[in-house]
């Protein structure tokens, strides 16, 4: 079993994705089986990962279409199995999270469960192919969440969301297939595997440095767009505002999360193989992702849109950390995935409890409501106080990291971002709390009371989770160090790994 | 014998009359009634110049061309016939709900 | 053996806060006793590791891998060891005393717990062995800052002053971070062996020599910076009278005894690296010096009692940190000089704020024009508070006697080695302010007949045992420690704290630029002064003081002579300046934070609307237009597509043509 682990772990909740639609009213416990299911595997995966060792481990490779050289491959190593144990967990709490959802529920909890099956395929795909295929996939479900289960501008706003995102996956395509054709036209062999394509990159006899610079660019665009980062970001805030709170929490967890994978897994092992030039661009677009959205989220009057905005500051954290090249900032950045993905549940999940509680997200709205939600304002402090970067939790020891690590390369940047965006991060989020939460409650809230007790489980879980990862994050940075070293050193394949 | 050069001379000032009619006329009828001039243009051509080679490949196919050329006409008019019933007339320029 | 326990110091208080948190809505008083124990067995802890090691050359470390290249660890050397010993005491002492001020109060498990948390995160701040623990608890007790400041949460001011001593320490912080980033990265750069942890203290204290000076100086003046946000110097004070609006208690733990000692424990931490950095402790005792007497001039104008105490003590911390400036002249002594008054200020100033709660919660109110006769009902409280005020004006003989007079004097020697008379001068006037201000407060609150109608009372004995206790420390530590010795061991103990770790003050002093004051000495000068000269300045302070007290009873006390109108009138600008905090309220929050810093927001959203999101939607209605224009193609007229088709044959035809003429195309 063990070996066949990651395939059971992506077929499951697709079957049960299958199963959920025709359960009707039982569908939201198809769907809990079907998310605790991989998530029971993952956590075996993690337990039985050997840490130090520098190959691909749970690796499956079976042909699919060998006359294009397409392969059915998969694996985890310390990039993608951090990731993967965030989706299985967060997959797991947004169903706990959405289980008082009525409206066409069957369809919903299929849908949460296909974008499961997507993700995790993301993080675990080798092969080009099958990589774009999961990465497209993924685009589905939400779509459908956000057209069908949405706010207002729900049709503004998926369409928007597909097709920008859509845009930049093809932009990717056209670069997968340079690579491919590159690769053949010179050594005959025709594959799609990933780390053999990677690897070959470094090679300037089979690509040019102009032909590197061209097609890296169109891998970056499409992981800079998904990430995302200024100025490809203005996706997002329209996405996660008319998105349902199961389908913003999914999006900001784990698809962003596609993009600083693919940073890690493809951008970062070509870094040596380009122009310095694109160094500094991930320099400045990080930046100025940090900066310049922390300044957006300060502007807004919607509390969720705000929290948007604070995943678009977060990320950049990622793209600075991967940019500066160095072992701890790298190290960070993949440790800011880590613990953005757990701190961005607890902040949308709140944003989301709010709006069906009081019935707003203005903020100048509302006022006073942790007089009748005690429980729940814990809750939200503590996430709020996690995204602000607060020490004992995880949020701060990715930063730190990234920034620590990021200094020797990157100095003015990197004080740049200290300076100019570290303020503003608290001053927006205590501004939130204190005219959501404090002051005197406002006469329309009196009826008010504490969420339902699912609602509250699934924070309490993510937040008793940022602790105890912000208090013993090595658990997995050790993981993501080692990978840190791989992904700054020479790229090895499969077979030179010895796993196949 | 006459110069084969008239009939082609011939068959291309019916093609282009026919090609001119079939792109100016709005009448349905002569619509048709171009395509047939378009169709015997080139089978004079065809005879022509198989009256010249020593087979009759081209008087055979224009036999064809003629026999198809009825058929065609056939299945022409019956969709006029049908576009009268619908639209009142068979003003094509008037039938133009196939459009953007 | 009490070492080994030395982890529980903090563990305890965490225990405290988790037990309080789940448990104390269901007990009786809040469950605070979990907190009084913890701080109290903390305390115990700490007195039996001092007793280990005392007064011989031992210190605690213990450390354990953290993550990536830090850890975690435990130091306790003289310096930690003072600190954890005031804090666990006056801890204590506070947390006693809130028993009986916080009772009845609804949320009373929240507050034992919050503060349990907080005296925690304060202890682990005092013995962290590497900066960026240091920073991680320096963070949590900003957390507890902010919670405990607004404890009454329902009040809109409570809410706004704890958001604002967030994002002004947060000011601070960010140097901090700075700083220790800085300082990473230099300390990465000088190749230390692998799995050597950069950031802990005896590593830097070892190797400050191998990092280039103006480096030093930036690091040291980036954490400063921090030191400047936690502690309340200038210009980043102005979270610290707004405080106020959490409860008194937490006035006395957080703003006066520990929270804000933090930033002046991290400068005397990082002494050796201050030292070695060129011109860093003349900033520190410029500011410092600077800070006390600002403060001193708007303590002079407060009615509300715990204003006065408020701007007094970031006065007070002012003075710590000239303290510790002057070492720049002084030596490594000035590590024992700026301590030993942080240490008993903690004492005193805990004492007059539990006293000014006292009152406050007999009066009613924190407004000092409706107190005055207070000495008739409140025999106990009024007297706890002169003892507190004598030592704070440095009375003959109290602590703050002993304390205040040392920094004045070391600011003296700092002076004639050529340092500049700045930081004597501030400190000698606001010697004089202090005097005043505090015993403007006193006769104020407790002299002449009561302003309003009040309640009679005088507080429980719960809350009057602390202050009695606090109130012999501030009378009697200084004396007691200094009878039957040459100096006073403090000073020998914690003032040579530097000495366990090798650090070699004469090879910093080198690299820092300091003339040394032996090495003065050398020469033939020297900054101590002698014969006559000495006692004057020696004898100045004191007269400074009782002057000052002098005045204010002239001004305010049952043998009023004068009136404070005539000196100044309703429209007098200074006045105004004074009252109105130098604009300071108007400068940072209502100029700089709305207009500037959330004006940039709106800007930047308006461009993220307009220009990126625009531009997005204008690629969308151009293809979407483009899609528009070409559909027309469409007629649906039959004339048109035989025409494109003939077009379109003709075109084919000639390229095939050409084709077989073999022309290229």
């Amino acid at each position: 079993m063990i070996s066949n682990a990651i395939s059971l772990m992506i077929a499951i909740p697709l079957i049960a994705a299958v199963v959920a639609l025709f359960a009707g009213k039982a569908a939201k416990y198809v769907a809990l089986i079907g998310s605790l299911v991989p998530l029971v595997i993952s956590l075996q995966m993690f337990q039985a990962f050997e840490n130090k060792a520098n190959v691909m481990q749970f690796v499956e490779s079976y042909d699919w279409v060998p006359s294009i050289g397409v392969k059915y491959t998969v694996g985890v190593d310390g990039i993608g199995l951090p990731l993967v144990l965030l989706s299985t967990i967060v997959s797991v709490m947004v169903v706990i999270y959405s289980w008082g959802e009525s409206k066409r529920a069957n369809q919903f909890f299929a849908l949460l469960l296909l974008n499961e099956v997507g993700i995790l395929g993301v993080f675990t795909a080798l092969d080009f192919f099958l990589f774009y295929i999961y990465w497209e996939v993924v685009l589905l479900p939400m779509f459908f969440l956000i057209g069908v289960w949405g706010g207002p501008r729900k049709d503004y706003a998926a369409i928007k969301f597909f097709i920008y995102t859509h845009v930049a996956s093809l932009i990717m395509l056209l670069s997968i297939f340079a690579l491919y054709f590159s690769y053949s036209a010179s050594t005959g062999v025709r594959t799609f595997d990933m780390l053999t394509l990677i690897q070959a990159t470094g090679d300037s006899a089979i690509f040019s440095p102009m032909l590197m610079n061209v097609l890296f660019f169109g891998l970056l665009f499409g992981f800079l767009v998904k990430m995302p980062a200024v100025p490809f970001h203005t996706w997002l805030p329209d996405a996660h505002v008319e998105a349902p709170t199961a389908g913003s929490v999914l999006l900001a967890a784990l698809l962003l999360k596609m993009g600083g994978y693919g940073l890690f897994r493809i951008i970062v092992p070509m870094l040596p193989n380009v122009s310095d030039k694109y160094i500094i661009l991930m320099a400045i677009i990080g930046v100025v992702s940090i900066v310049y959205g922390g300044f957006l989220a300060l502007a807004q009057k919607d509390l969720k849109k705000m929290v948007a905005y604070s995943s678009v500051s977060h990320m950049g954290f990622v793209l600075l950390g991967a940019g500066a090249f160095t072992w701890l900032s790298v190290q960070g950045a993949m440790f800011q995935q880590f613990s953005h993905g757990l701190i961005t549940c607890v902040l949308f999940m709140s944003a989301g409890t709010i709006q069906h509680t009081a019935g707003t997200r203005v903020i100048a709205e509302l006022g006073g409501l942790a007089d009748r939600m005690p429980k729940f304002t814990v809750l939200m402090l503590a996430g709020f106080m996690a995204s602000l970067g607060l020490p004992g939790m995880c949020g701060f020891v990715a930063e730190v990291s990234v920034l620590a690590g990021a200094y020797e390369p990157l100095p003015i940047y990197v004080l740049i971002v200290i300076f100019g965006s570290i303020v503003v991060t608290a001053g927006y989020h205590l501004w939130a709390m204190q005219k959501v939460m404090f002051g005197p409650i406002l006469k329309k809230y009196l009826d008010l009371k504490d969420p339902h007790s699912y609602e509250l489980l699934s924070m309490s879980i993510l937040i008793v989770l940022i602790i105890y990862f912000g208090v013993q994050p090595a658990l997995v940075t050790d993981i993501m160090g080692v990978a840190a070293d791989q992904v700054m050193g020479p790229v090895m394949t499969l077979e030179q790994m010895g796993v196949i | 014998m006459v110069p084969l050069v008239l009939y082609v001379l011939l068959a291309s000032a019916m093609f282009t009359i026919g090609l001119y009619g079939l792109m100016t006329q709005r009448n349905g009828i002569k619509l048709m009634m171009c395509v047939e001039i378009l169709l015997n243009s080139a089978n004079i051509n065809l005879v022509a110049f198989s009256s010249y080679l020593p087979n009759q490949n081209g008087q055979v196919f224009a036999l064809f061309s003629i026999a198809l050329a009825a058929a065609e006409a056939g299945v022409g008019f019956a969709i006029l016939i049908t576009l009268y019933r619908l639209y009142g007339t068979i003003e094509l320029d008037n039938i133009n709900s196939l459009r953007w | 053996m009490y070492s080994d326990y030395a982890y529980l110091i903090v563990a305890l208080p965490i225990l405290a806060f988790v037990l309080t948190i789940f448990l104390g809505w269901h007990l009786p008083k809040g469950g605070g006793f979990f907190t009084v124990l913890a701080t109290f067995a903390g305390f115990i802890l700490s007195f039996g590791i001092l007793r280990e090691i005392y007064p011989t050359n031992i210190i605690v470390h213990q450390s354990t891998h953290w993550f990536a290249n830090f850890n975690v660890g435990i130091l306790i050397d003289p310096l930690a060891i003072v600190m954890l010993l005031m804090v666990t005491f006056v801890c204590t002492m506070i947390h006693t005393y809130a028993l009986g001020y916080m009772d009845g109060d609804p949320g009373l498990a929240r507050y034992f717990a919050e503060a349990g948390l907080f005296t925690a995160a304060m202890l682990g701040l005092v013995y962290a062995d590497n900066l960026l623990q240091l920073f991680i608890f320096w963070e949590l007790v900003g957390l507890c800052s902010y919670l405990l400041i607004g404890f009454w949460y329902r009040k809109p001011s409570a809410a706004s002053a704890a958001k604002k001593a967030f994002l002004v320490t947060r000011v601070g912080d960010v140097m901090f971070l700075a700083g220790i980033v800085l300082l990473y990265t230099n300390m990465m750069r000088i190749g230390l062996p692998e799995g050597t942890y950069v950031l802990q203290f005896q590593t830097i204290y070892d190797n400050l020599v191998n990092i280039p000076p103006d480096q030093l100086t930036w690091i040291a003046l980036l954490l400063f910076g921090g030191a400047v946000g936690k502690s309340g110097q200038f210009p980043l004070h102005v979270w610290l009278p707004d405080a106020m609006e959490g409860p008194t208690t937490v006035s006395a733990m957080i703003h006066a005894a520990t929270m804000v000692t933090a930033g002046v424990y991290l400068v005397a931490r990082m002494f050796p690296l201050f030292y070695a950095a060129p011109h860093a402790l003349t900033v520190v005792a410029l500011i410092g010096a600077f800070t006390a007497l600002f403060a001193a001039t708007m303590g002079i104008v407060m009615f509300d009692i715990k204003r006065v105490l408020a701007y007094s003590t970031v006065s007070q911390l002012g003075y710590m940190m000239a303290g510790l400036g002057v070492g720049a002249a002084v030596g490594a002594g000035a590590v024992g000089v700026g301590m030993f008054h942080l240490i008993g200020h903690s004492f005193f100033k805990a004492l007059l704020f539990l006293c000014a709660g006292s009152v406050i919660h007999a009066v009613g109110t924190n407004d000092m024009r409706e107190m005055g006769g207070v000495l008739k009902s409140m025999k106990w409280t009024s007297l706890t508070m002169l003892a507190g005020s004598l030592t704070l004006v440095g009375f003959p003989l109290t602590t703050g006697f002993f304390s205040k007079e040392e920094i004045i004097v070391k600011a003296f020697e700092y002076g004639t080695l050529g340092n500049g008379w700045l930081p004597y001068i501030f400190v000698l006037v606001a010697v004089l302010l202090t005097a005043i201000y505090t015993f403007r407060l006193w006769f104020l609150t407790f002299d002449g007949e009561p302003r309003s109608d009040y309640h009679k009372h005088e507080s429980p004995w719960v809350m009057l045992g602390p202050l009695v206790i606090l109130a012999l420390f501030a009378l009697f530590m200084g004396v007691g420690l200094n009878v039957g010795q040459d100096e006073n061991p403090f000073y020998t103990y914690v003032g040579n704290n530097f000495d366990h770790y090798g650090v070699d003050f004469e090879e910093l002093a080198v690299v820092g630029g300091h003339q040394v004051v032996h090495e003065a000495e050398a020469h033939g000068e020297s900054g101590e002064s002698h014969g006559i000269f000495h006692t004057i300045i020696h004898l100045l302070p004191i007269v400074f003081g009782v002057g000052g007290i002098l005045i204010a009873a002239l001004f305010y006390s049952r043998w009023k002579r004068f009136d404070s109108s005539m000196i100044t009138t309703e429209r007098d600008p200074l006045r105004h300046l004074l009252l109105k905090r130098y604009y300071q309220n108007e400068i940072y929050t209502l100029w700089f934070a709305e207009k500037v810093v959330y004006g940039l927001s709106l800007l930047f959203n308006m461009i993220d609307l307009k220009v990126v999101d625009g531009t997005v939607n204008k690629i969308s209605e151009l293809l979407v237009g483009f899609g528009g224009s070409v559909r027309k193609l469409q007629t649906g007229m039959i004339q048109n597509y035989i025409t494109a088709i003939v077009l379109g044959l003709a075109v084919l035809l000639i390229l095939i043509q050409l084709t077989i003429m073999e022309v290229a195309i």
